[in-house]
């Protein structure tokens, strides 16, 4: 029995967030993964959150929270550069980078970080609200 | 003093400690290839054990989480345990409060007497 369920959906958020930040460092530690030409580029994560089903909650409706139920790769066919020097270039000198947008990465990782600090502000609120509640009987 | 609801309080505060501890001990595994996060539950076997009005018997069991692992093998989450904390820190301060009123019925009842 969940007595505190705000502290589950705020955990969920929590959960959620960090498994996008973990997806945006996953890219951009492989920023710069070259692969060759023949073979797919390194495919650019995105995590897919949905949210969760609470019709057993009351009211119906509120109170589920968010999970992450799929994470989806980008395209295998990346940004091709010409590179001959390098030890995976093709006959015409070509290798694959990844297709991953560097602003757009930090944008995600930005907004990522402050869902996970809004989430932590959630448990911190709802947890000093119950202690209040706890003073009721006594001093 | 020893009536029903006192004893399966006390049942109660004994499994709240150990699930505080075995977070502590998840926490502390974080980054221990190969460790599984432990969860401690009592709460179906004390409900039994208090509708037989017998909380004394209730089991308290450690079991081993089946969530999915990270490629070291390890599977505890920062954030579950986090919130299990503090949750657990809630449950506990409960308990120990529902102790104090009924202290403090007693207290005021002996004063009253003189």
């Amino acid at each position: 029995m969940a007595i505190f369920p705000i502290l589950q959906t705020a955990g969920s958020g929590l959960r959620t967030h960090r498994i996008w930040m973990d997806a945006v460092a996953d890219n951009l530690a492989n920023v710069n993964t070259i692969r060759p030409f023949d073979e797919g580029a390194f495919q650019a994560r995105y995590v897919v959150a949905e949210a969760i089903r609470s019709d057993d909650r009351d009211p119906p409706g509120v109170g589920g929270g968010s999970r992450a139920a799929a994470v989806l790769f980008g395209s295998s066919e990346g940004r091709v550069r010409y590179e001959p020097t390098h030890p995976y270039a093709n006959e015409q000198g070509l290798v694959r980078y990844p297709d991953i947008e560097l602003g757009d990465q930090m944008t995600q990782l930005v907004m990522a970080q402050r869902a996970y600090q809004m989430n932590l502000a959630v448990v911190d609120r709802a947890r000093d609200a119950y202690l209040q509640a706890l003073q009721i009987n006594g001093r | 003093m020893r009536d029903l609801a006192m004893r399966a309080i006390h049942v109660s505060l004994d499994g709240l400690a150990a699930r505080q501890r075995i977070i502590a001990e998840n926490l502390a595994n974080v980054d221990t290839p190969g460790y599984l996060a432990g969860r401690v539950s009592f709460e179906a076997s004390l409900r039994e054990a208090v509708s037989g009005r017998a909380p004394e018997r209730t089991r308290l069991s450690t079991a081993r989480s089946t969530d999915p692992t990270r490629v070291n093998g390890n599977n505890v989450d920062v954030d579950t345990e986090n919130v299990s904390l503090v949750e657990t820190g809630l449950r506990y301060q409960l308990a120990v409060e529902s102790v104090n009123v009924k202290f403090r019925i007693l207290r005021a009842a002996i004063r009253r007497d003189g």
